[in-house]
């Protein structure tokens, strides 16, 4: 029952995570495993609505459409969620000639300012953070690199390999 | 494994396995007495422990019902920790002492409107030999003969702009993470993810020192998953026993005394919710101040965009300290002071505080730059103030059926003061290397810094608990953990906790020793 931690059981746990390739990041995995099924009507405008709340230049249409489809297949179990959703996305539809989500990306920003108070936004931005930066293909993007202990941590793989600070004793 | 009989009265009854009760329970145990220490949460292995953020959050922490008015965000108003070892499992091992003047508050401050400032009945001089104990018992680098722990990027960009600001007391900091091996544990690998439990067990929590150390003795049993509802008292007005939940069914253990070390939150709620006709504002509640005076430090943060890469994330969270502006000097405009020390966030993390303030580019354009972000916490001292106070809903209740806790907290102007001196005090350190951009980001997640809401004193009228910690009102019903802080200090807790733990259970065993408990 009890567990005495010996320095040996620690650096067995480190060498067994190393020895499974599959821990490691696969930059891609995490999108291809969960590519939404089959496109539902709300996943255009859900999709250019992340991608205005999240806007990165290295991620293409099919990673927000990928973002969009997961939290749509979420909220799908909870009826008054998806309510609230569609009820946004008529917001965000109905005022101009275009859908939201065939509008020009500065149109979009100063929709979504509108409504940025919202319930619907408030969700989708929260969970959308975690749907986006959760992933591991956007960690490698922005050069985060995830889990140590399988690799030994970063002692011996660059904690303190910063080279561009002024000389110790350079202070005035 | 030694197992206690419900119904033998001699044990001494621990409530909580963390900083105060796990430390507690293991020093009564050394000494020679029984303990039964009865913990909420479950009891990890270390293969539970893994470097992943959302994972962890759910193992560790305390998520059953909370509300909160006043300042708090209503969804997750405090943090604590719900598992065997507490906070002492998220922390981020970070060991300062309580400077002097600190203790002495009320004198150093003088009248500060709307507080109840006082100093704290233990001298600075005599807890001193208490955190000489502490540390060598957590093994505190820069302390007793314990190296300091090597500095890292983030550090390293601290200390630099720090130094240009003028500042020059910097260092690795006093640090409860083994900077060499030692107490069977490794040193530090600088995986990161200290506040998610750290994997190798560098960091010291009680889940694999003092618990298992407790267990060696003979004469320890930690009970998990045990959630305490009651505090039974005998017609002699002593505590006789401890009503707990356990896999649903009601189970009480007889005790010879009982120390509660629930973190904040919880040991004012078992106390409130234990109500009788001998204590009809809830135990030990005489004085009216059990749930008040609640403190936590503000810890907000400045974030860096820096010339070149920093990969913060590539070290321990808490990885260096500045001192220079702990101090007491009123012509900066507030009363106490606060400390300087490195934060990192993961993207995930980062965002969810950033969206808070806002959404689209000035967003994204700090995430894409992530592997150049520097990152600093600032924690400040926090007066205590009346109207700050814990209370029990009257009728929402919990997964337990018991009554949620409602958090009100407000900001002190002291608070408000100190808060905007820092964030510009920060904002200067990362400029001072040419910094890209500064963000400053707001205390909007809270510290699991929970102090002051069973204040130990002198006076019955004015304090919950005596300067041992023992409730002036109840004999043998101890409190163990920060509710017995009078005031908050400019620094993290747990040092001070320990120390007064282990003071605490020498006390206990005099009084043992001398026929009173």
């Amino acid at each position: 029952m009890t567990f005495t931690l010996t320095r040996r059981a620690v650096v067995g746990k480190m060498a067994l995570a190393a020895m499974l390739p599959a821990i490691a990041a696969s930059p891609l995995s995490a999108i291809a495993a969960t590519s939404t099924p089959k496109p539902t009507p709300e996943e255009p405008a859900t999709a250019a609505l992340l991608h205005t709340a999240f806007p990165h230049a290295r991620l293409d249409a099919a990673f927000y459409s990928g973002a969009a489809g997961r939290y749509l297949a979420e909220i799908a179990k909870d009826p008054a969620a998806m309510a609230e959703h569609r009820r946004g996305l008529a917001l965000l539809d109905g005022s101009y000639i275009a859908p939201f989500a065939q509008l020009p990306e500065m149109v979009r920003r100063s929709m979504v300012a509108r409504y940025d108070q919202e319930p619907f936004f408030k969700a989708l931005i929260w969970r959308g953070a975690e749907l986006i930066y959760r992933d591991a293909a956007v960690w490698k993007m922005v050069g985060y690199e995830g889990s140590s202990v399988e690799y030994g941590g970063y002692i011996e793989r660059g904690f303190d390999d910063i080279d561009w600070l002024p000389a110790a004793g350079g202070a005035k | 494994m030694t197992q206690f009989s419900l119904d033998d009265s001699s044990v001494f009854v621990v409530i909580g396995s963390g900083a105060g009760g796990g430390v507690l329970g293991n020093e009564l145990a050394q000494k020679g007495h029984k303990v039964v220490c009865l913990e909420a949460g479950r009891r990890l292995e270390m293969s539970d422990i893994v470097n992943d953020e959302a994972e962890m959050f759910g193992k560790l922490t305390w998520l059953d019902r909370r509300m909160a008015t006043g300042k708090p965000d209503p969804n997750f108003p405090v943090w604590g920790c719900k598992t065997v070892g507490g906070t002492t499992m998220h922390w981020t091992g970070a060991c300062p002492r309580f400077e002097p003047h600190e203790m002495r508050a009320r004198t150093t401050y003088g009248a500060l409107p709307d507080t109840t400032l006082v100093d704290w009945p233990v001298t600075p001089e005599e807890i001193a030999p208490w955190y000489d104990k502490a540390e060598v018992r957590m093994g505190v680098t820069g302390r007793q003969g314990m190296p300091f722990l090597p500095p890292g990027n983030n550090f390293k960009v601290l200390e630099a702009g720090a130094r240009k600001c003028g500042y020059t007391d910097i260092d690795t900091h006093n640090m409860a993470i083994n900077s060499i091996e030692r107490d069977d544990r490794p040193s530090c690998h600088q995986l990161g993810f200290c506040t998610s439990g750290c994997a190798v067990g560098a960091k010291w929590s009680t889940l694999y020192t003092e618990i298992p150390k407790a267990e060696e003795t003979g004469r320890f049993e930690l009970r998990p998953e045990c959630m305490v509802t009651g505090i039974e008292l005998g017609p002699d007005g002593r505590v006789s026993g401890v009503t707990y939940l356990h896999q649903g069914k009601r189970v009480t253990q007889k005790a010879r005394a009982v120390a509660v070390a629930g973190n904040v939150v919880e040991t004012t709620r078992l106390l409130l919710n234990n109500s009788s006709d001998r204590h009809p504002q809830g135990l030990a509640n005489s004085s009216g101040l059990v749930g008040r005076n609640y403190m936590r430090h503000f810890t907000i943060q400045v974030m860096g965009v820096m010339p070149g890469k920093v990969h913060f994330h590539r070290q321990t969270h808490l990885a260096g300290v500045v001192r220079d502006e702990r101090g007491h000097r009123p012509e900066r405009g507030f009363a106490g002071g606060f400390l300087i020390s490195t934060v990192p966030f993961t993207p995930e993390i980062l965002a969810k505080n950033m969206i808070i303030g806002g959404w689209g580019r000035d967003l994204t354009e700090v995430l894409d730059k992530y592997d150049q972000l520097a990152g600093m916490l600032l924690t400040g001292e926090d007066p205590p103030q009346l109207s700050n106070r814990i209370t029990l809903h009257p009728t929402e209740r919990d997964g337990y059926g018991l009554p949620v806790p409602v958090i009100h907290y407000e900001d002190h102007p002291n608070t408000i003061a100190m808060k905007e001196y820092a964030w510009k005090a920060g904002r200067r350190i990362y400029e001072a290397l040419g910094a890209e951009n500064v963000i400053e980001m707001g205390d909007y997640i809270p510290a699991t810094h929970n102090m002051g809401t069973a204040r130990m004193g002198d006076d019955p009228r004015a304090s919950v608990c005596t300067p041992f910690g023992r409730t002036h009102d109840v004999a043998n019903l101890y409190i163990a953990d920060g509710s017995l802080f009078p005031t908050a200090g400019g620094c993290n807790p747990t040092l001070t906790i320990v120390a007064l733990a282990l003071r605490q259970a020498q006390h206990i065993d005099r009084e043992v020793a001398a026929g009173r408990l």
